[in-house]
């Protein structure tokens, strides 16, 4: 959906048709079927001495902390899928900067700041050379990031040895230092967890940059139909790798949250996420043929899973039907999609 | 429509942690975690959270189905299992919904010591006994650590192999595990030492399949070519075993040397089998703890008793003079 449509959806009332609220129920599909999630979660939750365990606070924050990285590479995940690409190298540049920042910080000693630069620009520069690689000379971006997947793996394998990397805290040589384990903490007396800020910031970001930016415009216009969107003079290659450049700096972002709640770097972080980041996506009502989706929608799509898994494994649902659930979770979204009224 | 989605996208992320602030349904205890906490005898109903690494490895399957059978026998357990499918992260979740279910035991095979150390320790504090499985995490804080000893089960390997098979010498090729794995090295390590006493043993060859059957087999098919006599194969596990067995087999070389394993797992493609069928000279079981973590649960919640910090159990050496029974005591139903 063009930027153009979007306001004039924005300006039928809604209510006043039946078609309105339609459009309305399928913009937000993902926020309606959250919704739906969390109460049905409440609705199945086991519950203890009278208590329901699915709406203790420390469950709620257990359930955003889990979906906190899949939920900021979604984010970027989200830009790439509205030009109509895809990013596979997401879980393997997630493990390739939980290395990173271990290596600098407890092998090499870097202080704080530089290594987080230094692994966001990694994540950022990955990116953008993919982003050229698909732009410039004309690769598709699933093999793109398919060989990049493979790639960033070998020099998360490389860099670290080929096993984990342990993070020991302290002033001493060989110790990261302290100001990085506080973002593993949690805040506001210990509730809520530093890594669901950084989703929620990264999130809101998002959402208002694409609402302020010309960037935006560009970004449905590639998506929608790229070549009309070159002939009315959008940058498209340049608008393709920033794409994948934020895509990739947002999964290194990951990365460093990955690497300080386990206290590990390990080559094998993040092996499929790119799948559950994905999926988030597709919950979240964002077309994988590109042009149309929300940012929002992709947020929702991301709590939804977090809020699943966690009544799955809170009602101790075996792990294989675990699997099936979801999958099913993710066709149905699809099939919503499908029958979403095209304005 | 822009103009909803700030609004929406902010409620999506703040509804479900104010939702949270709401409500006051925390507990924390700060009882120190012991016997006298958690036990309430033999007349209490006890809800045990077993979380696993991975149950795609044939061993860890083992090990919940031998939780799972063990715990049939002790009227009072209700066992959930959970499957972190070798993720950290996921296994981290696992523990901490665990808790939010308010468990009164927390078994766990840590897929990796270093990331689980953390959730672990959430959970003790908490006063939920803590039973570790196989791969120890960091600090102290748990009940008790259960597992086998690589280095003895290396050793005992490598005696089996200098007195029993080569009591006159000859040529071995050692093909190991993962490298980096800290079984891999453990078991490397034992081995060396087992030979010792037969200076006539000669390692000639080793190679790393990952300690996986189709990497065995392809490292064995190189092996092959390059060693025109091999007496014995040692190998870190059975699948690894197996696929060598299977590489010499192709080249018509296999009644020319014996294949020894690790592992011994009691289930149709395991170790037992294998030599039971003769295509393994012997395996060294690496027992999965199940049986034994159940029998510590009971020690603590239903007998009030407490548990050893820490205990090996000892391997035990399967050839082709044991292996039939020893499968039948393992499997008392089929």
């Amino acid at each position: 959906m063009t930027d153009v449509q979007d306001k004039a959806v924005a300006a039928t009332p809604v209510g006043q048709s039946s078609a309105g609220v339609a459009a309305t129920l399928f913009r937000f599909q993902s926020v309606f079927g959250l919704i739906a999630v969390f109460i049905a979660a409440i609705i199945f939750s086991p519950r203890k001495n009278g208590d329901i365990l699915f709406i203790s606070a420390d469950n709620l924050a257990n359930v955003v902390r889990a979906v906190s990285e899949i939920g900021i590479i979604a984010v970027g995940m989200t830009f790439v899928i509205l030009i109509g690409g895809i990013d596979l190298s997401v879980g393997a540049v997630l493990g390739l900067a939980a290395v990173g920042s271990a290596v600098l910080m407890v092998e090499n000693d870097w202080g704080f700041l530089p290594s987080v630069v230094l692994v966001l620009a990694i994540g950022l520069v990955f990116g953008a050379l993919q982003g050229i690689a698909t732009a410039m000379i004309g690769i598709q971006s699933f093999i793109v990031t398919l060989a990049g997947l493979q790639i960033a793996r070998g020099l998360a394998r490389i860099w670290s040895g080929g096993q984990g990397v342990a993070i020991a805290y302290g002033d001493g040589p060989n110790e990261a230092p302290t100001s990085f384990a506080l973002l593993g903490e949690r805040t506001f007396g210990g509730l809520v967890p530093i890594p669901v800020i950084i989703f929620a910031v990264v999130a809101i970001a998002a959402v208002v940059f694409l609402r302020i930016s010309a960037f935006s415009r560009h970004l449905y216009a590639v998506g929608g139909n790229e070549k009309a969107a070159r002939l009315s003079g959008v940058p498209v290659v340049r608008v393709k790798i920033a794409v994948f450049a934020i895509c990739g700096l947002l999964a290194s972002l990951a990365g460093i949250v990955h690497a300080v709640q386990l206290n590990q770097g390990s080559p094998n972080d993040g092996i499929g996420y790119e799948l559950d980041a994905i999926a988030a996506v597709v919950i979240g009502g964002t077309s994988l043929a590109g042009g149309r989706g929300s940012v929002a929608g992709t947020v929702a799509g991301a709590l939804l899973l977090g809020v699943l898994n966690n009544i799955l494994a809170l009602n101790n649902i075996d792990s294989n039907i675990q699997l099936l659930i979801k999958g099913l979770v993710i066709v149905a979204a699809a099939a919503l999609q499908r029958l979403r009224p095209t304005s | 429509m822009r103009s909803v989605k700030i609004p929406v996208a902010a409620a999506a992320v703040a509804a479900l942690v104010l939702a949270g602030c709401g409500t006051t349904s925390d507990k924390t205890s700060g009882a120190a975690p012991g016997a006298s906490k958690s036990c309430k005898g033999a007349d209490g109903k006890y809800t045990i959270g077993m979380s696993q690494a991975n149950v795609a490895e044939p061993y860890r399957q083992r090990m919940d189905d031998d939780i799972k059978t063990a715990a049939k026998d002790v009227p009072q357990f209700d066992v959930k299992f959970a499957d972190a499918a070798q993720d950290n992260a996921k296994q981290v979740a696992d523990v901490e919904n665990y808790i939010t279910q308010q468990i009164d035991l927390l078994i766990i095979s840590p897929n990796e010591a270093k990331p689980l150390t953390a959730v672990v320790k959430k959970a003790y504090d908490k006063g939920i006994p803590v039973i570790v499985l196989d791969r120890k995490v960091e600090g102290d804080a748990y009940t008790g650590f259960i597992g086998g000893d690589n280095v003895q089960i290396g050793r005992e390997a490598g005696k089996y192999i200098a007195e029993k098979l080569l009591p006159q010498g000859g040529n071995v090729v050692e093909l190991k595990g993962l490298a980096g794995a800290t079984p891999q090295a453990e078991r490397h390590e034992g081995f060396v030492e087992g030979i010792k006493g037969n200076p006539k043993v000669k390692v000639i060859a080793s190679a790393s399949g990952d300690w996986l059957r189709e990497k065995g087999q392809a490292q064995m098919d190189a092996l092959l070519k390059a060693n025109p006599k091999i007496d014995v194969v040692f190998s870190h596990n059975d699948p690894m075993a197996e696929g060598a067995y299977l590489a010499a087999k192709a080249v018509g070389r296999e009644k020319q040397m014996k294949f020894t394993g690790i592992d011994a797992l009691p289930i149709p493609s395991g170790g037992i089998k294998a030599v039971e069928q003769g295509r393994l000279a012997a395996t060294f079981t690496y027992p999965t703890n199940g049986k034994e973590a159940v029998a510590a649960a009971k020690k603590i919640l239903v007998d009030c008793g407490t548990i050893e910090k820490t205990q090996t159990l000892p391997t035990r050496i399967i050839d082709a003079s044991n292996a039939a029974k020893i499968y039948a005591e393992e499997n008392p139903n089929g």
